[in-house]
This record gives C-alpha cells, sequence and structure tokens, in this order.
C-alpha cells in the first residue's frame, strides 16, 4: 500500500475536546484557554471542554457532534494515550468516523500533573501539545485494523501448580495445550510440601490430582524435560520450538495463540553468614517446612536431634534496602502456618517469631492468632538493628535481639535451632526471557502491563504471566493467576480472529534499494528481503510489525514511513508545538 | 423468557471484570447493578496504590465497555430477587428493574431535576460527607449518565391524606421557601387550600414519623401559612389550566366534594355548573362549621377559586329530576349532596320548643340568624365532631351552661380529641354514659330537661366500640333549655324522587371505585354515598369523581386513581435517618378562652419562621417528596413519571457469576473513636473523596470548622483484627490505602504531618513495600500501637490515647486536627438472599465469617458450593482491587469451563 495523499489541511472537519478529568486537568491547565486557542486552527469544526472525557455523558456528546457535523478527525486532550486511546477509537467507530482519525494529546501526565507549579506555563505547553496533535489529525488517514487468523492452541511454560491448572483451565474452555516442564517431573515447589495453609491441603496431593487431570485430558501434550528454544511469528500465531532432552536431543515445532508463562520463583538463598546462614543449625523456610513435612510422628528433630527451642528471623532476602526490596508476601503466613504445626508435634517447642511487621493478611490473620494462642513468642526487631545469630562456646545458637514490644529490651535467645524467613527471588531465565523477550520490572520479577487494567498481559502480545514468576504470591493466588491468564487467552483466542493495529511501518517499494539498515535496526525481526520484479526490496510483516518507528529514520532513502506517524504528521506536531513556543 | 449464558450480579470491578472477559468469549452475559451507576466503590477512589494511577481513569474505561460491550446486557438500579436451580443445571433468576422514576431512553442526563429538587438527603457516593438531591444523577462519572428519582415509596404524610394531597412535597416546598410552588401543589388537588388548612383533622400529622421523636410537623398549619402567604399576594393562582374541550359537566352539590370535583374538572377543560339549594355555596364549610375554626372569609376566598375557573354556581337551585340535567345537555352529572339533616333523637318530647338539629342550629348561625342563648342551659346530646362544634358555639352565643351528654365514655367518643379538649377549655360540660330518654317541657310545651338513663358499656359492636348498655332504673334529669341532637348526620336520597337507588342509612347507591350510579352518566361521591365523614375524604372523594367522569367521557376503563406507592416502613425511616438532630417541635397555637363571646379564630397563624423552622424538621420519609418539580423542570415530556413501578423479568442463565462486592465496616460501631459524634473524625473512605478529583470540598479539609488540616492521624485497624467488634480478619487493604492517602495528602497539604497508628503495616503486594518505604520517606510517621480512646476537644481537635510500644510502653496521649479512622471490610450479607434453599439442594453455601464459600479455593478460586454459581472479588472475602481483578479471571475461567461442559454434554 503505498501512502495516501494528505487531505487537503484545510477540507479537514476536525472536533477537538480538552477534558478536565475532574480537576487533574483543569486545576492547573486553563481548559477554556485551550479551547480558546486551538478553536480556530485550520480544520477545526468543534472545539469544547468537558468534565470527564471518558464518562459516558462525554463520549455520548462526542458521538452526537460527529454525526452532527461530519467529522472526519478527533482530538482529545486528556490523558496518557495508554489509558483511553481504545476508548475513544470507539467513540469515532460508533459514530461512524474510522477509529484511526482519532488521536490523543496528553494534556495530564506530560502537562498538567508534571507543571502543578506553573499553571500559566502548564496552560500554554497544553497549548501548543494540542495544537501539534490537530496538526497531526489533520495529515491523519483512515485506517483499517490487521485481522489475523488466531490459532486455538496456547503454550504453557512451567509445570508447577499455575502452569497445571492453566493447562487444565486452557481444555476446559476448549484450546489446545502444550505443557512445557524444565524438570523431568512436573509439580514445581507444591509439589515438594506436605500439607500447605491455610486449608491444609497436602501439596504432593494436590499435584497429583492435577496431573491426573491433566492427564485426562487428550487435548493437552506435556512436555517434559523440556525447554522452549525459539520462538517466532506474531501474536496468534506464535511458531515455538520446543527441544526435548533425554538421550537425542529432538526439537518438536508447535503452533499456538497464546503463550502463557509460569516459570515460578527461586528460593532467597542467603549468603554464607547472613544471619548465621551456612552455620550447623540454621536452616532456611523451605528446609524447615521439608523437616516439620517428615517430622510426623517422630517430633521435631534436627541433625537427630530433637528440637526444643527455635527462633524464625524474618524478612531474610526480603525488604532490604540496597538488596531486595520487596516483600515476599506469602512467608509471614507460611512461617505462621509452621509455627502452628510445630505446636502440633509438639507444644513444648519454645518458638520465638523475629519480625519487622506481621504480614497475614485476609483470613491468614487467624493463623496468626493461632500461632500466639499456642504459645509463640512474637519479637519485633527494628528495621535498622536485625537480629545477630552466634555460636556460644557451649557450641549453642544464640540469637540476639531487640525487642520493640517490650520497650526495647535487649534479648539473648539460645535456641536449638534458627529458621531464616527466606523469601521469593525471580528464576533465572535469561534464555527464556531472551526467546519471548520478556520484560523484567525492577525487582526482576516478570513485570505485567498494568496490575489493573491487564494484570496478566506483558507488553509482547499473546505472552502473558501467571504465578510467582510474575511477584511472590502463594499457590492459591498463583493459580488464580493462571487462571486469569486462561481466561485473558481464551478472550482472544475463542474468537478465532483478532485485530491488530495497522499503525506500522510501510515500505515505498520504488525508492527502496535494499541496503538491510532496516533490518538490523527492526527488534521484532519483522523485515526481511524480499524480491520484486528483479530488485531487492525490504517487506515488512505487518502482524510482526510493532510500530516502533525505529526502522524509519535508518533508512538513507527515506523509503519507510510509519503509518499514524507519517513524517507529514510529525512535521504537523512539531509546527504545531512550536507555534506557541515562538509566539 | 431471555437466555443468557451468564447472570453477573454486581458491577464492582470483579463484577465488570467479569462480564467483560466472558463477553469477549462470546459468552451472552447479562450484568446487574443494583445502584444507579456500573463501577462500584472503585470508581469512587482517588488514586489507587501502588501506581497512584487515577481510579476514574482506571474504572471510566471499564465503565463504559460494560454498556457497550455488545454481549454485554447491563441494567443498572436493578436488583436480583431470587436465583432458582432448574433442572439441568441452568438457573432461572428473577430481576427486578427497581423503578427509576425517569425514562431511561430519554434522559439525557442534564441535571435539571436534580437542581429542581428540593429533598437532599446524605450522598452515599461521597460518604455521607455532602448531600445529594432525591432526584440524582450518582456521580459524574456515572455510567449510565442518566437521573433517578430515589423514591422509595410513599412518605407516611401524604399516604394518610385521603384527598391525595402531596403533604410531604409541600412541607419540602416550604423548607426550599417556595410557598407559591407550595400552594400550586396543594391546588393540583383541590381549591380548598386555605379551608383544609384551618379545618382538617390531618391524618396526616399522626402518621408524621417525627411524631416518634420531639414531636410530628405541623403540617396542616404549614398549609394554612401557605394559603395566607398566597393570599397575602396578589399571584395568579398559577395553576395550568386546559383549553375548553365542549363538553359540560353539573355537579349537585357545593361541598368540598363537590366543589373539588368541579374544580379537576374545570382544569380538565369542562364547562361545570355547580347546583347548591342552600342561599351560600360550600355545603359545611359554609354552613356548618363554625367560623372560630374556619372563616367564612376563607372558605369565600376557596370558593372563588372555583369560580376563577369559570365555574358557575347557582345558589337556592335544588335539583330534583336527574334526567332532565342529561336532557340540558351535561355530559355527565356528579351528584355531592352530603349528609344536611341531623339525625332525630328518637325519644318522646322530640318536637318541643327548644330542640334543634345541630345542622340546622349551625347553619341559622352561620347565616347569621340571631339566636339568643343568654343565660340558657344547653344539652347537647352525641359524641361527634358536630357536637362538639354545637355545644361550643352555644358558649359563644351566651349559653349559661353546655353540658354535652355521650351514651359511652369520653375515651369513645368520635369526635377529635382536640375537638374535645377545646370545647372543655372553653367551659363546656360533660355527662357520659347517659342516653337520652325524653325531653321534658313545662306546661308551655318549651323544654325545661333531658331525662337520661344511665348506662354501661358492654361488649364491643362491629365497629370494635363497647356497646352502651342501659342500667335499668337509673334515670336521671338534666335541666335545659336548648337540646341539640348531635347524634348523627343523614342525607335524603329521597330528593331526587326514586331516580337513584339507595344504600344503608338514607345514603345514594354508588360504586365504591368507579363512583356511577345506576343511571348512565350520574355519579355520585362524598359524603351522600358514603355518610358522614370529614372534609379530607370529601375533597378525595371529589377528585375520584372528577377522574372517573373524565374517563367515562372520554371512553376511558374507569381505573387508574389511586397511584400511590406503597407507604414506607417509619421504623426503617429512623433507623435511615438517626444522624438527624431533634429539634424544637412547633408550639401549639391555639388560645381559649373559659367563656369564649365571639367567633374569632382560635388558631394563631404560622410566622415564616416558624413555618419554615417547621418544615425543616422533616426526615423525608418517602426521600422523593412528591413536590413534582422536577417533573416540570424536565425538558423532555413524559420522561419522569413519578408513578412508575418496579419491573420484575424472569431470565433463564447457564451460570450465575456472585460479584456483589462488601460492606464497609460501620465506624460507629467503635464508639471510643467516636466517629458520628465528633466531626473531625471521618474514615478512609471519606478521606478518599476529599482526595478524589470530584472531592466534595475541592480540597482537603475538616469537616467540622473547615479547618485545614495541620496534623492529621490515621488509626488503622479499625473493625479489623479486632475481636470485640465480631472481625478476627484483616481486611487487606486498609494499610494500603491508608499509605496511599498519606502519599496524597503530603501532596495536597504540604505542611501537614501525618501519623499513622498501627499493628503491623502489611504492604505484601507488587511494589507495596516500596509504596510503603516512599511514604515513610516523604515524611509520614508510623507509630506501632492500637488507639485505645479519642476524644474530641472543645475546639474540635482530637486527643488519641495510645500505648506507645517502640518507647518503652508508656501511655501516651497526642493531639490531631483530624483523624481518619481506616475502616476495613464486612460481608456484604445481601448475597445470602440471591438462593434460597430449593429443591435440587441446599442454598449457597458461606463460611463462618459470611462470605461465599470456595470450598476448592486452593485449586478452583472463584467456585461455589453450587455447580454453575462462582464468586468474583471480595464477595468471596477481602481483597484489593488488583488481587479482585485477577480473581474475576479466574472465575471466568471456571464459567466458561461450566459452560463448556454442559455445552458438550447436552447438545443444543
Amino acid at each position: 500500500m503505498s501512502p495516501t495523499e494528505p487531505t487537503p489541511a484545510t477540507a479537514r472537519r476536525i472536533g477537538v475536546y480538552v477534558c478536565h478529568c475532574g480537576g487533574n486537568i483543569s486545576d492547573y491547565v486553563d481548559v477554556q484557554a485551550v479551547v480558546d486557542a486551538v478553536k480556530d486552527e485550520p480544520g477545526v469544526v468543534v472545539a469544547k471542554h468537558t468534565v470527564f472525557a471518558c464518562s459516558d455523558a462525554g463520549q455520548q456528546e462526542m458521538e452526537a457532534d460527529i454525526e452532527a457535523n461530519d467529522l472526519d478527525g478527533l482530538v482529545v486532550a486528556s490523558c496518557s494515550p495508554k489509558l483511553h486511546v481504545v476508548t475513544f477509537r470507539g467513540v469515532a467507530k460508533r459514530s461512524g468516523m474510522n477509529p484511526y482519525e482519532y488521536n490523543q494529546a496528553n494534556i495530564r501526565e506530560q502537562v498538567s500533573w508534571a507543571h502543578t507549579d506553573d499553571p500559566g506555563g502548564a496552560t500554554r505547553k497544553a497549548i501548543g501539545v494540542v495544537r501539534g496533535v490537530i496538526g497531526r489529525t489533520r495529515y491523519s488517514d483512515p485506517l483499517e485494523p490487521l485481522e489475523i487468523q488466531t490459532k486455538q492452541k496456547a503454550l504453557v511454560i512451567g509445570g508447577g501448580i499455575s502452569g497445571l491448572r492453566s493447562a487444565i483451565g486452557l481444555a476446559d474452555v476448549g484450546l489446545g495445550v502444550f505443557l512445557v516442564e524444565r524438570e523431568q517431573a512436573l509439580g514445581g515447589w507444591v509439589g515438594r510440601f506436605g500439607p500447605l495453609f491455610p486449608h491444609e491441603r497436602d501439596g504432593h496431593a494436590l499435584i497429583d490430582s492435577l496431573v491426573a487431570e491433566v492427564r485426562k485430558r487428550p487435548g493437552i501434550t506435556v512436555f517434559t524435560g523440556a525447554e522452549v528454544v525459539s520462538k517466532a511469528g506474531t501474536f496468534g500465531n506464535y511458531q515455538v520450538a520446543i527441544r526435548i532432552g533425554g538421550d537425542e536431543l529432538q526439537t518438536i515445532p508447535i503452533e499456538v495463540g497464546s503463550i502463557i508463562v509460569a516459570t515460578g520463583f527461586d528460593e532467597y538463598r542467603p549468603a554464607e553468614g547472613e544471619f548465621g546462614a551456612g552455620m550447623e543449625g540454621v536452616v532456611t523456610l523451605t528446609e524447615f517446612k521439608e523437616l516439620i513435612d517428615s517430622a510426623a510422628g517422630k517430633g521435631l528433630r534436627y541433625h537427630d536431634r530433637p528440637v526444643r527451642s527455635l527462633a524464625y528471623v524474618y524478612c531474610v532476602g526480603s525488604r532490604q534496602p540496597g538488596g531486595n526490596e520487596y516483600c515476599s508476601r506469602f512467608c509471614c503466613a507460611a512461617t505462621a502456618h509452621a509455627s502452628i504445626r510445630v505446636a502440633e508435634l509438639d507444644p513444648g517447642v519454645r518458638q520465638y517469631h523475629l519480625y519487622r511487621d506481621i504480614r497475614t493478611y485476609g483470613t491468614f490473620e487467624l493463623m496468626y492468632t493461632q500461632a500466639r494462642k499456642d504459645g509463640a513468642v512474637y519479637v519485633k526487631y527494628p528495621d535498622d538493628a536485625p537480629p545477630t545469630v552466634s555460636r556460644e562456646a557451649s557450641g549453642g545458637l544464640v540469637v540476639n535481639v531487640r525487642d520493640l514490644l517490650s520497650g526495647d529490651e535487649e534479648l539473648e535467645i539460645p535456641v536449638d535451632l534458627i529458621v531464616l524467613v527466606t523469601g521469593m527471588v525471580p528464576r533465572k531465565n535469561e534464555d527464556l526471557v531472551g526467546i519471548l523477550k520478556l520484560p523484567i520490572g525492577r525487582d526482576g520479577f516478570f513485570n505485567e502491563i498494568h496490575p489493573k487494567l491487564r494484570p496478566v498481559e506483558t507488553m509482547v502480545d499473546g505472552v502473558l504471566i501467571a504465578g510467582a514468576c510474575q511477584g511472590p504470591k502463594t499457590s492459591a493466588e498463583s493459580v488464580a493467576m493462571g487462571l486469569a491468564a486462561v481466561t485473558q487467552s481464551a478472550s482472544v483466542l475463542k474468537k478465532g480472529v483478532a485485530e491488530l493495529d495497522p499503525l506500522v511501518a510501510t515500505v515505498d517499494p520504488d525508492k527502496c534499494t535494499w541496503c538491510g539498515k532496516c533490518e538490523n535496526a527492526c527488534p521484532y525481526g519483522a523485515i526481511e528481503r524480499l524480491s520484486l520484479n528483479g530488485r531487492e526490496i525490504a517487506a515488512i510483516s505487518e502482524a510482526g510489525c510493532k510500530g516502533c518507528g525505529g526502522c524509519v529514520p535508518i533508512c538513507p532513502e527515506n523509503a519507510i514511513d510509519l503509518r499514524g506517524y507519517t513524517d507529514a504528521q510529525i512535521t504537523a506536531m512539531i509546527d504545531g508545538l512550536l507555534e506557541e513556543a515562538i509566539a | 423468557m431471555t437466555h443468557y449464558d451468564a447472570l453477573v450480579v454486581g458491577s464492582g470491578i470483579a463484577g465488570m471484570e467479569s462480564a467483560l472477559k466472558l463477553g469477549d468469549m462470546g459468552y451472552k452475559v447479562l450484568l446487574v447493578e443494583k445502584e444507579a451507576s456500573v463501577g462500584g466503590r472503585m470508581i469512587l477512589l482517588s488514586k489507587v496504590f501502588p501506581t497512584l494511577d487515577c481510579a476514574s481513569c482506571i474504572s471510566t474505561p471499564k465503565m463504559a465497555a460494560s454498556i457497550h460491550h455488545p454481549n454485554v446486557t447491563a441494567m443498572t438500579y436493578a436488583e436480583v430477587d431470587g436465583i432458582e436451580r432448574l433442572e439441568g443445571g441452568r438457573f432461572k433468576a428473577k430481576v427486578r428493574q427497581k423503578a427509576r422514576f425517569v425514562d431511561e431512553a430519554s434522559c439525557t442526563g442534564c441535571q435539571l431535576c436534580e437542581q429542581a429538587c428540593t429533598v437532599a438527603v446524605p450522598d452515599q457516593f461521597n460518604y455521607d460527607l455532602v448531600q445529594r438531591r432525591a432526584a440524582y444523577i450518582a456521580f459524574p462519572q456515572a455510567v449510565p449518565k442518566k437521573a433517578v428519582i430515589d423514591r422509595q415509596g410513599s412518605s407516611p404524610c401524604t399516604f394518610a391524606c385521603p384527598a391525595g394531597i402531596e403533604a410531604h412535597g409541600y412541607v419540602s416546598l416550604v423548607r426550599s421557601g417556595e410557598y407559591e410552588k407550595a400552594h400550586r401543589l396543594v391546588l393540583d388537588a383541590t381549591p380548598l387550600v386555605g379551608t383544609l388548612g384551618r379545618a382538617c383533622y390531618a391524618p396526616c400529622e399522626g402518621e408524621c414519623t417525627r411524631g416518634s421523636l420531639e414531636g410530628t410537623l405541623p403540617i396542616r398549619r404549614i398549609k394554612r401559612f401557605i394559603s395566607d402567604e398566597h393570599n397575602a399576594s396578589d399571584n395568579d393562582l398559577g395553576i395550568e389550566v386546559s383549553p375548553a374541550n365542549g363538553r359540560k359537566v353539573a355537579i349537585v352539590g357545593s361541598g368540598p366534594t363537590g366543589l373539588t370535583a368541579a374544580w379537576q374538572l374545570a382544569r380538565l377543560g369542562y364547562a361545570v355548573k355547580i347546583f347548591e339549594a342552600a342561599p351560600e355555596p360550600g355545603g359545611f364549610l359554609r354552613l356548618a362549621i363554625p367560623s372560630y375554626r374556619l372563616p367564612v372569609e376563607t372558605v369565600e376566598r376557596d370558593i372563588q377559586n372555583v369560580r376563577d375557573l369559570g365555574v358557575e354556581i347557582a345558589v337556592n337551585t335544588p335539583v330534583r329530576d336527574l334526567p332532565a340535567l342529561k336532557a340540558d345537555g351535561y355530559d355527565a352529572v356528579l351528584v355531592a349532596t352530603g349528609t344536611p339533616r341531623s339525625s332525630q333523637l328518637g325519644v318522646p318530647g322530640e318536637d318541643r320548643l327548644g330542640v334543634i338539629g345541630a345542622t340546622e342550629f349551625l347553619r341559622q348561625v352561620k347565616l347569621g340568624e340571631a339566636l339568643d342563648f343568654n343565660g340558657k342551659r344547653v344539652v347537647v346530646v352525641g359524641g361527634g365532631n358536630v357536637a362538639m362544634d354545637a355545644a361550643r358555639v352555644s358558649r359563644r352565643l351566651g349559653a349559661a351552661a353546655v353540658t354535652v351528654a355521650y351514651r359511652r365514655t369520653r375515651a369513645e367518643m368520635p369526635a377529635h380529641h382536640v375537638e374535645a379538649d377545646d370545647a372543655e377549655k372553653e367551659g363546656v360540660g360533660f355527662e357520659f354514659l347517659v342516653a337520652p330518654a325524653e325531653v321534658t317541657g313545662d306546661a308551655k310545651g318549651a323544654v325545661n330537661g333531658l331525662r337520661c338513663t344511665s348506662m354501661r358499656l358492654g361488649s364491643p359492636d362491629a365497629s370494635g366500640r363497647r356497646r352502651p348498655e342501659p342500667i335499668s332504673g337509673s334515670v336521671h334529669v338534666i335541666p335545659a333549655d336548648v337540646v341539640i341532637s348531635a347524634i348523627g348526620l343523614a342525607g335524603d336520597p329521597t330528593i331526587f324522587g326514586g331516580a337513584l337507588e339507595t344504600g344503608r342509612n338514607a345514603t345514594i347507591a354508588a360504586h365504591a371505585g368507579t363512583l356511577e350510579t345506576g343511571i348512565s352518566g350520574v355519579f355520585a361521591a362524598g359524603d351522600a354515598v358514603n355518610g358522614a365523614t370529614d372534609i379530607t375524604r370529601a375533597v378525595g372523594e371529589g377528585r375520584r369523581a372528577a377522574h372517573m367522569i373524565d374517563r367515562w367521557i372520554n371512553g376511558l376503563p374507569l381505573e387508574g386513581f389511586d397511584l400511590r406507592l406503597p407507604v414506607v416502613d417509619k421504623a426503617a425511616v429512623l433507623v435511615r435517618q438517626n444522624g438527624y438532630m431533634p429539634r424544637p417541635a412547633t408550639s401549639g397555637g391555639t388560645t381559649l378562652e373559659a367563656a369564649p363571646t365571639d367567633f374569632r379564630e382560635v388558631e394563631a397563624a404560622l410566622t415564616e419562621e416558624e413555618a419554615r423552622g417547621a418544615a425543616v424538621r422533616c426526615v423525608d420519609c418517602g426521600v422523593c417528596s412528591g413536590c413534582n418539580e422536577c417533573v416540570k423542570a424536565c425538558p423532555v415530556d413524559g420522561c419522569i413519571d413519578l408513578h412508575a413501578r418496579d419491573k420484575v423479568e424472569e431470565v433463564e442463565v447457564g451460570a450465575v457469576v456472585v460479584a456483589t462486592g462488601y460492606k464497609l465496616f460501620t465506624a460507629d460501631a467503635k464508639p471510643e473513636y467516636g466517629f458520628g459524634r465528633y466531626k473531625n473524625v471521618i474514615t478512609g473512605t471519606q478521606m478518599d473523596r476529599l482526595l478524589a478529583p470530584t472531592r466534595p470540598y475541592n480540597t482537603v479539609l475538616r469537616p467540622g470548622d473547615g479547618k485545614v488540616p495541620e496534623r492529621i492521624a490515621y488509626v488503622l485497624c479499625t473493625g479489623s483484627r479486632d475481636e470485640t467488634v465480631g472481625n478476627p480478619l484483616c481486611s487487606r487493604f486498609c494499610c494500603m490505602y491508608s499509605i496511599k492517602q498519606n502519599q496524597l495528602v503530603m501532596g495536597a497539604l504540604p505542611l501537614a504531618e501525618v501519623t499513622v497508628h498501627y499493628m503491623d503495616i502489611r504492604a505484601p503486594g507488587k511494589r507495596y513495600d516500596e509504596f510503603y518505604e516512599s511514604a515513610k520517606s516523604m515524611g509520614a510517621t508510623y507509630v506501632k500501637g492500637r488507639v485505645a480512646k479519642i476524644t474530641e476537644k472543645e475546639d474540635g481537635n482530637l486527643i488519641l490515647r495510645y500505648e506507645d510500644i517502640e518507647h518503652g510502653g508508656a501511655l501516651v496521649e497526642a493531639e490531631y486536627d483530624m483523624v481518619v479512622l481506616a475502616v476495613g471490610v464486612q460481608p456484604n450479607r445481601d448475597a445470602e438472599l440471591l438462593f434460597g434453599a430449593d429443591g435440587l439442594g441446599d442454598g449457597l453455601a458461606f463460611n463462618e465469617f459470611h462470605y461465599v464459600d470456595e470450598p476448592d479455593e486452593d485449586i478452583n478460586p472463584g467456585q461455589t458450593s453450587i455447580p454453575g454459581v462462582f464468586v468474583a472479588g471480595t464477595a468471596a472475602g477481602a481483597k484489593d482491587i488488583a488481587d479482585s481483578i485477577v480473581h474475576a479471571g479466574a472465575a471466568v475461567a471456571q464459567v466458561a469451563a461450566h459452560l463448556e461442559a454442559v455445552k458438550t454434554k447436552v447438545p443444543a
């Protein structure tokens, strides 16, 4: 498709709406002044301000105006387009306008919130931004979304509780499933444990039942001892290669519409000497959990000696300034549960919990209450003065701690065992991250697009995340997130077709001389060399292009343009912005 | 019956997420929301943690999508009244669209009704910080942005009015200072505004909810005030009158029934003529009720209202031949001849000089005939209002002694108790348990006494009153010069020469609902049909007659007169309104003399101050007052219908998602924190409103005196982790929303100090602890320890007492400008009403904390005890927004799996 000739600017019929966003914008930007400044811009037919453009009433007003004035361009000056571009494209579509004739001017994140100290300046900047977007709209073209057929299949990476439950969920809504697990056995962390909080369900049994459910479903293909080695294609049509180990490495190609990443977490491993780590008698929470699980009938023993007293040191590897700054969420409840189980094994064991805040949220609070009723002693230590663990000359372990609950008293507690309440850390998965281009947050866990709007989606369309790979959580929460990812997959794949934004790069075949620079610049592998009428030119996969624009300025022939952000549009935006600054 | 794949109950964030995702998958969804807008609680927040996104910005796209999604049908202001399981695993649900009283399709969201509304009630969408109108749009970002009128039923006063006057409506208009509009509202029912303002027995006041507080509103006297105000002005009546329709109606009788019917018919465009046998129009109003209660000028002024509409009143014109009227060109005739005659005593000596019927007596007085009672002894026989009138008039005519002789006791007297009390205060004596046996006389035939038989009360009669029985041989004589018979009133159906059928006790027979008589086109109403009642009933009958005659003439079915909504439950009103301050009751205003000598009005008018002061005591029982201002303000004809009714629809669905959310802890259940008593103690949700873009005060200030707070304390775990209020659970989000508010408050009020009193700071989610750390680094102080008690200082500041655990455990008192109680979550037990136990098993199971039970939460989040019924979000237990959304996502996967499984099993 060759770029269409822009409609002459003067012939456009553009509606402009400046949003108050309650007071988010109008408290700092004089919205009336913005309207006044742009209402006579070329092509502008309607210019108004509105309290909440995104509200139903605001949308209805725009729809009515579009129909009444036969508008062919729409500008809403409001928040970041990340929030509402879909909303307002919907307005355009419902009222018969091409949705890609809509453009959003961000005068909130980029103006009002950034210049709360300078309302006059904010207003001037808003005028420039709106003018620029009007300019861009003047040169906008009607575009049609790219429609792609989607595969009715999904890939689940990780055979822990979240991945297993996801696989079952996908199969139950009628999607084909490939489940890939790196280890030889399914089950992940949960499969290693006995009774789990808060319902005392046995981890092995839970996993066994899920694995049995997986086996029952012919739509699920399980690969264990397997890894994803490559991914190509685009959302709805990914080609993934899975390498299976064994005697002979074998690579199996599969095609899927979406990918659920449920690769879980690693336990924090304290450094040698960190709260006594490495000493005899100092164990991590996981090790302690296994100790309890194996204690049934014989009492709590460590290295064949009965444990008569123990101390839990909380927040090891969590909430550490300069280290892992996040809270690992599950450990307070897990430790309360461990404490209750120790009391059940032997009510005589003295248990000291050295904590900062007990975060037994929701119903987990009941376990905290139970643990205290069972006689556990809770000692709150200052954030900046953690307990120290040492070994006395006699060979016994002792923990020194300041107790804020008893008037900042210095306590010296001799114990038989010290449990380091270790949190979760992101699992090392560099290869997978590279293959899937998974976004990683500051905490090292995989990042969702938005914790509320799109909690299981990543910036890579069709690649979803579930469970503790996204951040620390309990097994039940991981299951819930796995099912939410099932829902997200199904809501896109069940229809069989998906629409992609057509805001992609296009090549002018007459100008292109195939130098290959664009191919190297494309981070998505969406540009290939193509022979056309005996010439070599660049061809862009519309489904693969993300519209990042990286190829556009690199092209020495100026043969590439980006739909929705054409050179003409960008130039018009710059002109619009500068007009205010110069004036 | 409409079929859907899934019914989602509740449109909070979890409900919307469920509906939208199911819709995206291609399932047909019915989303039912009980409030007027979708969005639940999240849309009411300021920003959300830990990203500090604006809550509106995140909610509104989902809200708009919920009503625009092609696969989602959203019903707002609707309730699910019950869900039944059907054989085969499907469900039948009763969905009740609550009457919005505003046509959703026609409403443009212009808010003119809201501006016109005269009732303000606490705004639940601002957590009661400010008030909203009874006609309202939920909040600025409401979806759909359509008004509803909060009309919970008839207010008891309005419901009690037999005349059909919008009592609550005119009180509400007076409260707003709209006296002329109030006058017009009464005129909508009857022209007799001044009359009813004086002589009505005010059944409305007997029902006034405020009566069980410090005393009923003086609703009748407020009406008199309205009338006096109008009469003192030179305002037109200002009512709408239809153009003449060319039809004629004759009305026989000009009492309150006839006048009201004439008024209503004239307004509809009929040419109306009233035929009155007496020399003056007005019936009992003009010819019986004494002037000290109802001045003649008042009645004449009210009758002038009728004449102003062109109604002709022919006096001294008795009608005898009804068919002749029809022959004269009248399309319809109304007989409203009342009960002008007094019943006879039926004892010997009744024909003696000095025996008179009460109505004849009162009529003579009102027509100005000179009666000299000076020094005379008067006995009035009877115990009704007419007897009281006769007795009190006799006092005014100079009677030396007036005795009311009644055959039962004071308690059984049919007279209004105020009338009896007033009569007594004016020197009227009473003899109870006496029945007249003979009027004794002297040689010249003049009365000299009433011989009476003593009575006792026996068993109750049909009316429930104990029947008086004579005590044999106990006879005595009350000396008397005049005996007035006031034992009852009767009509005279014979005047029409047998043209009309008669009923019991000399009444005219007419159909109780349609008022039709045996003659086509002739209607009969009022006391002539019912026997003696009172003015309000007579007015009501007149309105009914006009309605029926209009419909009859237009060939419409004779129905649709009484459109009152069911009366509201007063107990529920009091519970709702328990925040209302007691206010001084209005004093009586009646001046009585022991020996009255003239006919001046005994009751004073209310001053404007008194009238408005009384009106503001109204607790708006039905919420909407029925003042009709919204109807007039609405630019779309027919959009507002105050008589709309709920509509129940049955739907069949394949699965149900319970997303009914949570309730907030009611902070006054911790009395030691003073919420509800101390103005500057607010809840966390209220603080969120103060910080929201649509904030009610446009800034953060303390509600008590509008001061910008400098020292703000947060009290965490209010109502959570607290066995003393029966909630051992942690509410999961209060720490985080408090931390969020800490940051926002420090941003909004850079000088404010923020201190948080906590038990444990629970920031266990992605980026939550980091968010806590940044609040600390911004300067918020976090103090460990539960607050024991809050006390209020005179200047509105608050003293918090707590044990300073981290500094040696000393008991500390700290002073703040404002305290925010971080209230937590309570189960929304409304969910328990969705499923009754049915034939297919038990109802929905709830856990011990009354949240929807998820029996297999570990592996099957969202599943409930009933296959096909799922739970999303906080209906299953406290969750923050992010967790609710993920939980809803999980529930949707379960719903889809269920629907697919059913589909596979049962081929379509």
